[in-house]
């Protein structure tokens, strides 16, 4: 048993009330006045049959009415019954307080019409209303993985509308927490405090994953000055349980994972939904839908083991170009967490291609034609049907209408008439068209350089026979610097590198240097000489390799690295390299964002529309943006000319953390041991534990007992 | 005119009373006069149903050849005996009168009444013997005087009832069986009591008095409060016969009380009208020349 304690005392003066039943049990009870009576027979008649009756019935309404007149002047008193043990540890007099609140992502839990976050900003804001006038305090949001925002709180002060604005104000976080570090960080706070009682009231839904059971108990330094052998403090710790000792089921979206489905068409995917059921019951039948724009353009059903987890595949056919989807499970209307019901997903899809290769140096033979690697590497069956080549000879093309295309290759082809290369400047400026030009015997470098003009990235200069074929393959150059951030070589992990660099160039171009600088080499020769040259043009891109795309010069067209390169340069050059979905960052983090080359980031806005900071990092593009909210993240890039663009390649989503998704409660006891024990730590449903009140309340059952009294009361004295 | 209590009571000694309620019982009387049996032949009447056949005049049938109804003068020499019960219960009685004094009214007013017509009346008054008395009689009786009919003795019975007061346990039997005796031939009891035996004898004397073919006639008197029980204040009450007392709160057994009260009344009226005595219920507050008018009728028109 415990110790009964009451919240307000005064009201016990209350019971003296208990003399009015009892007085008029004693007036009744008077002398009786003497009457010679008659009919005596019948009254002793009647009182014989009644009078034990009577007599019970006197007691009966003598113990109502002394039961209702003590249960109500007990249960304004508000007693409660204090657990064991509680009474030595909480100690009396001022107490500095801490009020700790969780602005975790689980505290937006929704119960009945309101959060978590919500009854315990209400709680806090009661129990600071509480506080004695000499008592200071001071309130700390718990967000985020170390804590408190900054690791610490104020020291306890005396400004209580400062603090009530404060907790007024705040919003929950879509952060995990770490409750053990603000209660530690709260501790020190309280240090700071020359009032020797301490306290720390912390709002939490007690959630499992936010306490960590191992660590030390919060220890209140001790005050500067003290004996170095002052023993430090233990505080008075409160839990105030938002969730009220209530279970909070939730089902959440934990993960998604999207991968083409060639069994869907060309552009179909799969997007794996992964949802997991934090409750003890099974999840049957939960509906997830995958919605594309606005449209929802899959829908199934999934269930879910209690406290486990379940895919869901959901297949569709996306747009080609960027795709911002999202996935969804139903909501529960009465209660939940809303905000992991749901994982937005970015996704660059690739648009088909129509391809025209000219071929320079066609031969009847087929490995001798200068396009049989290239169009070998453009296959259908090797690009999944994005890419649609036709190869033409030169004579054809330069009469053959080249609108639809959206890459044209010239291979080794001899230096075309003025009109031919009018025609393709225009459509690269103007509809974006990209140009791959290859070298080869045909290339005359003077008359290139004439007839191409600025659509060649940097204009030939000689041609440079580096080995014989045939010969040692010492002297051939190989590939020296890579720019392996750049589209064309991202697809190759560092495994597969040396792949590329183990190529031999026995014969390439050198070029004059670049008149404008506004070209970009990718790759080179380890003789620092260009081997990939890229330059904008309008709308467009012109990409020149100085060497051949056969084996004439080079030995790279039958290695393996050719072929994801070509792929990737066509497809870059078209617009529509596919690019992987960019990961998702997780919420609380920083995205540590590239640009594209010649570019910079200018802005990026959160799903709600609003620039974030952006951290920039001194001499380098890469900025760092914070993640505060999950959904999908846009990036506008600005090019060193022109105005600033989106750039959908760098657009991200931002994930919430699934630990905070589990509102599994941590045993109180644990929670207990862990703080302190319980003679100094409590855990409550209220914020009337904030006034040293703990343990059961009493005052409601009184109540019950009043208002039973007062009917029994009524039912006596009914005549 | 009915005589109220209250104002009756302020009329001064019991023969100021009794004469008046007599005189209020005539006066009524006059208003619906009645005739029944008599031995001094008054008139024929043609028979009509309903008339007692054994009434018919035969002779005038013989002669005229129709059915007569001989109509006769009340008879003259009735021996009446007044029985008054005083017993303490019938000295209750917080209104005007008490039953004993109401009772003597009464029992005064009959007696002027039948003197009037010149039959004979005696009076007993039931109870214990006067202390100090001399006068030798039985158990239960406290005072008899013998039959009369002149002024003087109707004067000597308003006398003695008025002085007597009410006192010692109710027991009609002992007074009823010595007034059987008394009264001899087939004569008319009046009781005037409350009937609060506690030994529970009074109405088997009352039936066995029928059963000597005396004409019984039982004015049984309550007072309003023994009938409403209107208290509400805590009470101890005490017995007005013995050493009884009692302490009780009237509201809460105020309904049993009645309960209990009503059965004895419904079984007194049972047991006495099945024993062909005529009853008459009486409470105190009722205008005593009424009451005696609505049982004359009651008898004239039953005779």
């Amino acid at each position: 048993m415990g110790r009964l304690v009451f919240a307000n005392p005064a009201y016990l003066w209350g019971l003296a009330a208990l003399s009015v039943p009892i007085l008029v049990h004693l007036f009744n009870r008077r002398r009786p006045k003497p009457l010679p009576f008659g009919a005596i027979e019948f009254v002793l008649r009647s009182q014989r049959q009644k009078s034990h009756r009577l007599r019970l019935r006197q007691i009966l309404l003598l113990a109502m009415r002394c039961l209702l007149v003590a249960g109500v002047a007990l249960a304004l008193a508000r007693p409660s019954l204090e657990p064991k043990g509680t009474a030595a540890a909480v100690s009396r007099g001022p107490q500095a307080t801490a009020l700790v609140i969780d602005a975790s992502l689980s505290m937006r839990y929704r119960r009945g019409s309101q959060t978590l976050f919500a009854r315990a900003k209400s709680e806090a804001a009661n129990a600071l209303y509480r506080l004695a006038p000499e008592e200071p305090a001071t309130v700390g949001f718990c967000a985020g993985p170390g804590g408190f925002p900054g690791g610490s709180i104020p020291p306890p002060g005396f400004d209580r509308a400062a603090t009530r604005r404060q907790i007024e104000s705040a919003q929950p976080t879509y952060l995990g927490s770490d409750l053990t570090s603000c209660l530690a960080a709260a501790a020190r706070a309280l240090g700071e405090s020359p009032v020797a009682g301490k306290r720390i009231i912390a709002f939490t839904d007690l959630a499992a994953h936010s306490i960590r059971l191992d660590a030390p108990p919060p220890i209140v330094p001790a005050p500067e000055g003290s004996p170095p052998n002052a023993a430090p403090l233990r505080p008075n710790v409160v839990l105030v349980d938002a969730a009220q000792g209530y279970e909070l089921p939730n089902t959440a979206l934990v993960a998604t994972a999207i991968q083409p489905a060639a069994s869907l068409g060309a552009r179909g995917y799969e997007v794996v939904a992964t949802v997991a059921n934090n409750s003890a019951q099974p999840a049957v039948a939960l509906p997830v839908s995958l919605r594309v724009g606005n449209q929802i353009v899959a829908k199934g059903f999934v269930d879910v083991p209690a406290r486990g987890t379940a895919k869901k595949t959901l297949g569709a056919a996306l747009p080609a170009g960027s795709v911002e989807g999202r996935v969804e499970i139903a909501r529960t209307e009465d209660e939940g967490l809303d905000e992991d019901d749901v994982q937005d997903f970015t996704l660059q899809v690739p648009r088909d291609l129509k391809v025209l290769v000219v071929d320079g140096s066609p031969s009847s033979l087929r490995t001798r034609d200068e396009a049989f690697f290239v169009e070998t590497a453009l296959a259908p069956a090797r690009t999944g049907g994005r890419i649609a080549p036709t190869t033409l000879d030169a004579d054809a093309a330069m009469n053959a209408p080249l609108e639809g295309y959206d890459v044209i290759l010239l291979l080794d082809v001899i230096a075309p008439p003025k009109a031919f290369v009018e025609r393709l400047r225009q459509l690269v400026t103007k509809k974006g068209v990209g140009v791959f030009i290859s070298l080869g015997d045909h290339v005359d470098p003077d008359a290139y350089d004439e007839a191409f003009g600025d659509l060649l990235p940097r204009p030939l200069h000689v041609l440079k026979t580096a080995a014989d074929p045939a010969g040692s393959d010492q002297a051939a150059a190989r590939f020296g610097v890579v720019e392996w951030q750049s589209p064309l070589f991202r697809v190759f992990s560092a495994a597969d590198r040396e792949g590329l660099l183990a190529a031999r160039t026995f014969k390439y171009a050198l070029l004059k240097p670049d008149p404008t600088g506004a070209s970009h080499t990718l790759l080179s020769y380890d003789d620092g000489a260009p081997a990939l040259v890229e330059s904008r043009l309008g709308q467009g891109r012109v990409l020149l390799y100085t060497s051949t795309v056969s084996h004439a010069w080079t030995d790279w067209p039958v290695r393996v690295s050719f072929l994801p390169v070509l792929q990737q340069g066509v497809s870059w050059l078209g617009g529509s390299l596919e690019e992987r979905t960019s990961p998702p960052s997780a919420v609380g983090d920083e995205r540590t964002l590239m640009p594209p080359s010649g570019t910079r980031i200018a802005v990026v806005r959160a799903p709600d529309g609003t620039a974030l900071p952006l951290r920039r990092e001194p001499g380098s593009d890469v900025v760092g943006a914070p993640v505060p909210a999950p959904g999908l993240y846009r990036v506008e890039v600005q090019p060193e000319r022109g105005a600033a663009r989106e750039e959908p390649a760098l657009d991200f989503v931002a994930r919430l953390d699934p630990k905070e998704s589990d509102l599994r409660r941590v045993s109180d006891d644990e929670l207990k041991a862990q703080l302190g024990g319980s003679g100094s730590a409590q855990v409550a449903s209220s914020a009337l534990a904030a006034e040293g009140i703990h343990g059961t309340p009493l005052w409601s059952g009184l109540l019950l007992l009043g208002v039973l009294a007062v009917l029994g009361e009524g039912a006596l004295t009914r005549k | 005119m009915t005589l109220d209590p209250a104002l009756l009571a302020r009329l001064g000694p019991l023969q100021v009373r009794a004469r008046k309620v007599m005189e209020g019982v005539l006066t009524g009387l006059h208003q619906s006069p009645s005739y029944g049996q008599s031995v001094e032949f008054v008139e024929h009447k043609e028979y009509a149903p309903g008339d007692e056949i054994k009434h018919i005049d035969w002779r005038a049938y013989a002669k005229l050849d129709k059915y007569y109804v001989k109509r006769f003068e009340m008879e003259t020499n009735l021996r009446a005996l007044l029985v008054v019960d005083g017993s303490g219960s019938m000295a209750y009685g917080r209104g005007a009168m008490t039953k004993l004094q109401y009772g003597a009214v009464c029992a005064g007013a009959l007696a002027f009444l039948l003197a009037r017509q010149g039959d004979q009346v005696a009076l007993l008054v039931a109870g214990d013997p006067e202390p100090g008395s001399t006068e030798r009689l039985p158990p239960g009786v406290r005072a008899f005087l013998p039959f009369g009919s002149s002024n003087a003795h109707v004067q000597e019975v308003l006398r003695r009832l008025d002085g007597s007061a009410g006192r010692g346990p109710t027991d009609l039997a002992g007074a009823l069986d010595f007034a059987a005796e008394k009264v001899g031939r087939r004569g008319l009891v009046i009781v005037a009591s409350d009937l609060f035996d506690a030994t529970e004898r009074s109405v088997p004397a009352l039936k066995m008095l029928r059963g000597r073919r005396h004409d019984v006639v039982v004015l049984h008197l309550l007072d309003r409060e023994e009938l409403d029980f209107p208290f509400d204040d805590p009470t101890r009450f005490l017995s007005m016969e013995d050493e009884r007392q009692i302490d009780a709160q009237p509201r809460q057994i105020r309904q049993s009380y009645l309960a209990e009260l009503q059965r004895f009344l419904e079984e007194t009226r049972r047991e006495l009208t099945r024993a062909d005595v005529d009853y008459v219920q009486v409470a105190t507050d009722r205008a005593p020349d009424r009451v005696l008018l609505e049982l004359l009728s009651r008898r004239e028109g039953s005779a």
